[in-house]
């Protein structure tokens, strides 16, 4: 199906992935985010966490963008991105991106297609739910 | 303390601007973010996720200043509520970002089983140019267990 024939209903192809801890210290360094819970195992025994780090938030809803821009054809198409955090993911958790197109608008940017949006462990519980607008044609 | 500020003690926090600075976004970084993300690091075109990032990183005070402003601490247990992105204009490889943002909303709510706790929303906005690039807003739950 081309973006032109999408319809209300449309599932976006899923994007799933492992979580790999060493880039997670490379985001920690890129956020200058000291928590050691995204890059530290001794610190998070003795907080009395699972041992396996917290995925940075900035990651998990880059991971649902990605999903959107390779559908929408590209990193500048995500136009509007809301989500709510409702869990966390843990280093080496597959996960999995999942979107639908709810609705479809023509604006002066193009054809928008807003979509339901959600990150989930792959047998575990949602981490992310939201909804996106995202350009999926060009203005007329 | 009157009623109000007993009901919602930050009240006054609201519209509290933050410092501001700004954000390049280096080639370096583009790509840095991408290969974290299991995404394309050749692919030129800046991850929208960096709008976030420079938003944080140009606001002009760490994560435990923000933290202060409420009477809160990382141990405390902070936690990310909901976040919004709007992109008005796509992100530019290379370009220089300003950052400026405020305090939004504050308001208290108790639970039956988290007790009282603080949802306090704050904007980030980026400007490139004079141009009104990207808005994020994000909130932060502050548990407030003891209070």
């Amino acid at each position: 199906m081309t973006l032109a024939q999408v319809q209300v209903g449309a599932e976006i192809p899923a994007l799933e992935l492992t979580v790999d801890p060493e880039r997670m210290k490379v985001m920690a360094a890129l956020l200058a985010d000291p928590n050691p819970i995204h890059f530290d195992r001794r610190a998070l025994a003795a907080l009395g966490m699972d041992e396996r780090p917290v995925n940075q938030g900035p990651l998990n809803m880059g991971y649902l963008q990605t999903m959107l821009a390779r559908w929408a054809g590209g990193r500048d198409r995500v136009v509007d991105f809301r989500v709510r955090f409702q869990g966390n993911v843990l280093a080496g958790d597959l996960v999995r991106a999942r979107g639908v197109v709810t609705a479809l608008q023509d604006t002066e940017r193009g054809r928008v297609a807003t979509c339901d949006i959600t990150l989930e462990v792959v047998g575990g519980s949602v981490a992310l739910s939201g909804t996106a607008d995202v350009l999926i044609g060009e203005a007329a | 303390m009157s009623d109000a500020a007993e009901l919602n003690p930050y009240a006054d926090r609201i519209g509290r601007a933050f410092p501001g600075g700004t954000y390049d976004l280096a080639s370096w970084r583009c790509w840095l973010v991408a290969d974290t993300l299991v995404d394309d690091p050749y692919d030129e075109t800046p991850h929208p996720v960096l709008a976030w990032m420079a938003g944080v990183a140009g606001m002009g005070m760490t994560w435990d200043d923000l933290f202060v402003w409420f009477d809160a601490t990382a141990n405390d247990g902070p936690m990310f509520g909901e976040h919004r992105t709007t992109l008005h204009r796509p992100l530019e490889p290379g370009a220089s970002y300003d950052v400026s943002g405020r305090i939004v909303s504050v308001d208290r709510k108790v639970g039956r089983r988290a007790g009282a706790f603080d949802i306090v929303g704050y904007e980030l906005d980026l400007h490139h140019d004079g141009e009104h690039v990207a808005r994020c807003y994000n909130s932060i739950v502050f548990p407030r267990r003891s209070r």
